[in-house]
């Protein structure tokens, strides 16, 4: 029996392979390095009246890049069980001698092991590009409000967008292995994105104490960073324990119905 | 390789290599596959024969854990698909219909990728296989540029890979060329003979079965029909039956023959390897041509149809 690191590096050899995953990574790199330059030549541009100083360059960067990083991570997510199901691999995945659960634990960590990687890529290009494209004068960050530095400001942003993203692709990773639908997962969680907002509109839990235990009410976190209480009052606290109850089901939904799963055309 | 020569006659003591143990399936409220119960001996080549839809694929996905095991249970090994999955598993190298392999990948970067999910596959023993399947330059190429019978040879080849005791092949010689079946025959009897590997090869040609394996297992309907012994295992002397003599002048070689009947424009007789010979000398002293002499053993597709009554699917 081989160790269970060969299973992951197969499952990044199947990433990385692809065209399209490189095709990916390139132009969230170039989004990322894009905005930066964009906004510094689109921008007032006059130092004197504070300008676009590095950090709120990259805060442009990170929200807009963030969004297609997203989507990215989505994609990869939804073909991770559901592509070996269509291309019919599957059959000769399953019968190695390794369980289905440690399989799809490895397909698991090379999805996250992408979403570090394509993160990393996003705040490289997003704060090189505003580290050379600033105009150089203002120090903080718009909006800030709390004893953070910019750059531990810049950070936490980045943390909480993250969250996000972990989530949304555990959302993605569970319909891939529920409905073996590829089309299905990225169309279904990145639909959960975008309806989020709504949805919190909506489902105010300022309104319907029920709503309190709605997940669209908790993954964003970056509430937290400028003040005490988040939607309808709760806490950073409590909202991390719904996100963790959230994606311990989705998790286990995926397991169980990948383990139990027959395989037959 | 001298041992496996008296390995057949051992064969009948030796645990079977996969026992299927009142096997069902039910999907829904239909039963693909009731009570079937199979012993598959070592060193042998075994063949599950069925008309379309007979359940044989079905089977097959039972053995090698795809789909699970309505009642019953199945021995690999001695250990159960079902309980000890991945042990059990370890022994099987499989081909399940299609061998579909990762497109965007070469031939070669598929075997590694099964390569490195069990111990002891080195890259020599990967090119040896590839040699051995007859794949060539070719591995080198993305499967998408394959045609069907060259990802056949790749779905072998990731089969043997890690020489396991009991090869699955479900249908191979699908989309295999005449000469690439004649390989893939020769092949498996080496395997079977050389190594002592079990193989399990479904099939509908029937006259395939007939060339290639030591028994056959008739299946219909999901049901378990009849298991037949087609020769002694590594007998050489074929049991003959009727002869067919082609000749030019029937009648006359008839009267010089003494028995036989008229039949297809030459005469039909039973007789052996030694008697066929010397009626060949006299007809030929006898003046009379001789365009071919045939065995017309029953084959098993007419047995084979007897049984299963020539009915279609269903
Ligand atoms: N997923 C499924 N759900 C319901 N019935 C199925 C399913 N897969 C197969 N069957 C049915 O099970 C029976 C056996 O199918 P199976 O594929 O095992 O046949 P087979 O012997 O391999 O046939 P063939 O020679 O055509 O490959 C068929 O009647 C088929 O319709
Ligand atoms: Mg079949």
């Amino acid at each position: 029996m081989g160790n269970f690191a060969a299973l992951i590096h197969n499952e990044n050899i199947k990433i990385y392979s692809r065209v399209r995953t490189w095709i990916m990574l390139i132009i969230l790199a170039v989004m990322s390095a894009l905005i930066p330059v964009l906004v510094y030549f689109t921008g007032n541009g006059d130092a004197d009246s504070g300008g676009m100083g590095v950090w709120d360059n990259f805060q442009v960067s990170i929200a807009i890049a963030f969004f297609l990083n997203t989507i990215f991570t989505v994609v990869i997510a939804s073909d991770s069980v559901a592509g070996e199901f269509s291309w019919g691999t599957i059959k000769l995945l399953l019968i190695r001698p390794w369980s289905r659960s440690k399989i799809l634990l490895s397909k698991y960590i090379a999805l996250v092991l992408f979403s570090l990687l394509s993160t990393g890529v996003l705040i490289a290009f997003g704060l090189g590009a505003s580290l050379i494209f600033s105009s150089g004068s203002s120090e903080g960050v718009a909006g800030m409000n709390s004893s953070w530095s910019p750059a531990q400001y810049s950070f936490l942003v980045i943390l909480c967008q993250y969250i996000q993203l972990f989530l949304t692709a555990g959302i993605a990773f569970m319909v891939s292995s529920v409905f073996r639908a590829s089309g299905l997962a990225i169309g279904l969680s990145l639909f959960i994105i975008f309806a989020s907002g709504i949805f919190s509109l909506l489902f105010n839990p300022d309104r319907f104490e029920w709503a309190r235990y709605l997940i669209f009410n908790h993954m964003d976190l970056s509430v937290y960073i400028n003040s005490d209480t988040g939607a309808g009052g709760s806490t950073l606290g409590f909202s991390i324990a719904v996100l963790a109850v959230y994606y311990a089901l989705f998790m286990l939904v995926s397991w169980i119905v990948f383990r139990k799963r027959d395989v037959a055309a | 390789m001298k041992g496996s020569e008296t390995m057949p006659n051992t064969a009948e003591k030796v645990e079977p290599v996969a026992r299927l143990q009142g096997v069902s399936k039910k999907m829904g409220s239909k039963t693909l596959i009731s009570d079937l119960t199979l012993d598959i001996p070592a060193g042998q080549i075994f063949g599950f024969l069925g008309p379309n839809g007979a359940g044989k694929t079905t089977t097959i996905r039972m053995m090698v854990g795809l789909i699970s095991i309505s009642s019953g249970d199945i021995l690999i090994c001695g250990r159960s698909i079902k309980d000890h999955f991945e042990e059990a598993v370890a022994n099987i190298g499989a081909i399940v219909e299609n061998p579909e392999m990762y497109k965007f990948l070469s031939g070669y970067q598929n075997l590694r990728q099964y390569a490195r999910m069990v111990s002891g596959v080195s890259k020599q023993r990967i090119d040896e296989v590839v040699e051995l399947v007859g794949l060539g330059a070719r591995i080198h190429d993305k499967v998408k540029t394959y045609s069907l019978g060259m990802r056949q040879r790749l779905g072998v080849a990731q089969a043997l890979l890690h020489r396991p005791k009991l090869l699955i092949l479900d249908e191979p010689t699908n989309g295999l060329d005449p000469q690439g079946i004649r390989e893939l025959r020769d092949y498996l009897r080496r395997l079977c003979q050389e190594e002592g590997t079990t193989v399990f090869v479904s099939s509908h040609l029937l006259s395939e079965m007939e060339l290639m394996c030591d028994s056959v297992a008739i299946i219909q309907n999901g049901r378990l029909v009849d298991v037949k012994q087609l020769k002694t295992v590594g007998d050489v002397i074929m049991p003959i039956g009727e002869t067919l003599f082609e000749v030019d002048a029937p009648e006359a070689a008839l009267a010089l023959m003494g028995h036989g009947v008229l039949k297809n424009g030459g005469i039909v007789l039973a007789a052996t390897r030694e008697e066929i010979a010397e009626l060949n000398a006299k007809l030929v002293t006898g003046g009379i041509k001789v365009y071919s002499i045939k065995t017309l053993a029953r084959s098993l597709e007419d047995q084979f149809l007897e049984i299963t009554g020539g009915e279609g699917i269903g």
